[in-house]
């Protein structure tokens, strides 16, 4: 009976997720032939050889700078600024709450949507960005066509639709921290900006770890917006390892070599999901 | 707040005999909480602040319903024109464009169909993992929790081959299928039925109750607030899913809203204010559904957090 009961979620999962990441593997292996599947050919390692050789183009190394960029911008950026976001909005109020709203509400919008409003903000000629550019004297810059821009413009978006989902989770942190420590701190003379540092954020520590983690998962995987605002381009600086994967494979099909990327963005994910799980327990047994 | 404490703060509202609302508590919980007096200083500025912030966020969604409504000869000027025109004529225009009734329609049964599926996937198994005994439950469970660790775009290019195999390619099935069983789903109803009372159970039994009517009379009303959670979650996965849809499908009768979106940017790329216009009527439902729900969507966030222990 019990089998019965687990037997259809088991079944999608084994096909359509289980299953096919062992088929990555397998493919990873093959020169893989998009038209005519009698043609595959074996290959062994050799498109791990392309990774590490950097024969293709972007080189595989380029890939992971890039990756790094939008993932170290996002990590640093999306925690430093949701953390100071939560304090500003931890307390109960009116205001607070509507503010919270505001901000998860960017969250919940859909990544295509929201992508094309942004692409229409970063406007070279008529944007939005440039209008505030001007107010600050500086002339206009096409953010998504330039190379040293198109990534900061795409950074500045995703940090909008995610920020709002870290802030809550650090609200939800702040709620289980004692305010008794706090209150000791104040008493002892404390300002508000040492009772932060030598109070709240070391009790706070263990949520600031598990965001760390999954902002770099979620990140690590952006694609959507890659996708809709510079098709990872200027050339390709933006073609981070999720937009390479579809881009190899849907595109220049190369399906085998694209696999093989599958593989490396799979083992990182795993490695920090397991990091994930760890900081969770231990999250679990300080709270 | 860890999830523990979640589940602990519901087992505690289940025990004070609130079972109906637990969820609602720790939503309600989170979102408004009373903090500690800060100096004189930062109470007279945080308002400002926070309203500021508030406000920042906001402006590319009010400078998307500006241009919506905004004439085209205002929109190619720069500094741009920020006050609207209230040129409602953009929407009928983009309206025109596309057969966005088809691709509402599609995302409608697609969401729909997603949610069904996980809703009954994840009480089955949830109720199973939770309460049943049985040979290899352990690794059963730790199989469909690894699940969660795989990313959707490594699964891209083994699942496009497997469509084309089935013959599932450019339908319905490929986009609502695969997604019929959530990790999420199944491991918040296995947590909310281990808080429940064995007690419960047994009494059922006793009334000669077998496992299904178990689970579906007595589990599964008790689940309502977790399967609000679940539903909520998976209609939002399947409303904004992108790259999926788009790479499973070929043709408008079969594909979703965003990916019709995307569709109409690639023709209209440079009709900003019929762009906007599309982008409104495609997103406000979901605004508007955030406002409504919006304490289950802050309780999801938590949700999905306890989503990830092992």
């Amino acid at each position: 009976m019990a089998y019965l009961l687990i037997l259809p979620a088991l079944l999608i999962f084994l096909v359509f997720t289980i299953g096919p990441t062992v088929f990555t593997f397998v493919v990873s292996t093959f020169k893989w032939n998009w038209l005519n599947p009698d043609q595959n050919k074996f290959v062994g390692l050799a498109n791990y050889q392309m990774l590490v050789d950097g024969s293709q183009d972007p080189p595989f190394a380029a890939t992971l700078l890039t990756s790094g960029y939008f993932v170290g911008a996002m990590v640093v950026g999306g925690t430093a600024i949701s953390l100071a976001m939560a304090m500003l909005l931890r307390k109960a109020g009116r205001i607070n709450v509507a503010a919270r709203t505001a901000v998860f509400l960017a969250h919940v919008t859909p990544l295509v949507a929201t992508s094309i409003v942004w692409v229409w903000i970063f406007n070279p000629r008529f944007g939005l960005a440039n209008l505030v550019m001007s107010w600050l004297g500086i002339p206009n810059i096409d953010w998504l066509g330039n190379s040293r821009f198109a990534m900061p413009a795409v950074i500045i978006y995703s940090l909008w639709h995610e920020i709002g989902f870290t802030t809550v989770i650090f609200l939800g942190g702040l709620t289980t921290i004692s305010t008794e420590l706090a209150e000791a701190a104040r008493l002892d003379g404390c300002n508000a900006w040492q009772e932060f540092w030598n109070v709240t954020f070391p009790q706070l520590r263990p949520v600031v770890i598990f965001v760390i983690v999954v902002s770099s998962v979620a990140s690590l995987q952006a694609f959507t917006q890659f996708f809709m605002m510079t098709g990872g381009g200027p050339g390709f600086d933006t073609a981070t390892l999720g937009f390479q994967l579809y881009q190899q494979a849907f595109v220049f099909r190369k399906t085998g070599y694209a696999a093989a990327l599958a593989v490396v963005l799979f083992g990182i994910t795993v490695a920090l999901s397991i990091l994930q799980l760890r900081t969770t327990r231990s999250l679990g047994r300080n709270a | 707040m860890s999830p523990t404490t979640a589940t602990q703060t519901n087992a505690q509202a289940i025990r004070r005999g609130r079972l109906l609302r637990p969820l609602r508590i720790a939503g309600g919980r989170t979102w408004h909480t009373p903090g500690n007096p800060n100096g004189r200083v930062a109470q007279l500025l945080q308002p400002g602040a926070a309203v500021a912030v508030g406000l920042l966020f906001l402006v590319p969604i009010l400078w998307m319903l500006i241009t919506s409504v905004a004439s085209d000869a205002d929109v190619f000027t720069f500094p741009p024109r920020l006050w609207p025109a209230w040129d409602f004529s953009n929407y009928a225009k983009a309206w025109g464009k596309s057969p966005w009734l088809t691709y509402f329609g599609n995302t409608v049964l697609i969401a729909g169909s997603v949610v069904l599926l996980v809703l009954i996937t994840s009480l089955m198994a949830g109720f199973a993992f939770a309460l049943m005994r049985f040979r290899g439950k352990g690794v059963l469970f730790l199989l469909v929790m690894s699940a969660m660790m795989v990313p959707q775009t490594v699964l891209l290019i083994p699942n496009f081959i497997i469509a084309q195999k089935l013959g599932w390619y450019d339908t319905y099935l490929i986009q609502i299928v695969p997604w019929g069983a959530s990790v999420f789903g199944i491991f918040l109803l296995r947590q909310f039925f281990l808080t429940l009372p064995k007690e419960l159970f047994e009494a059922a039994e006793m009334d000669g109750a077998g496992p299904l009517r178990m689970l579906f009379s007595v589990a599964a009303p008790l689940a309502a607030p977790s399967l609000v959670l679940v539903a909520l979650n998976s209609f939002m996965g399947s409303w904004n899913a992108f790259v999926w849809p788009y790479i499973m499908t070929k043709s408008d009768a079969v594909r979703p809203i965003e990916v019709g979106l995307q569709a109409f940017y690639g023709t209209e790329g440079t009709d900003w204010t019929g762009l906007c216009a599309a982008v409104s009527f495609t997103t406000l439902p979901i605004i508007a559904l955030f406002l409504f729900l919006q304490k289950y969507f802050v309780t999801g966030v938590y949700g999905t957090q306890g989503s990830v222990r092992g």
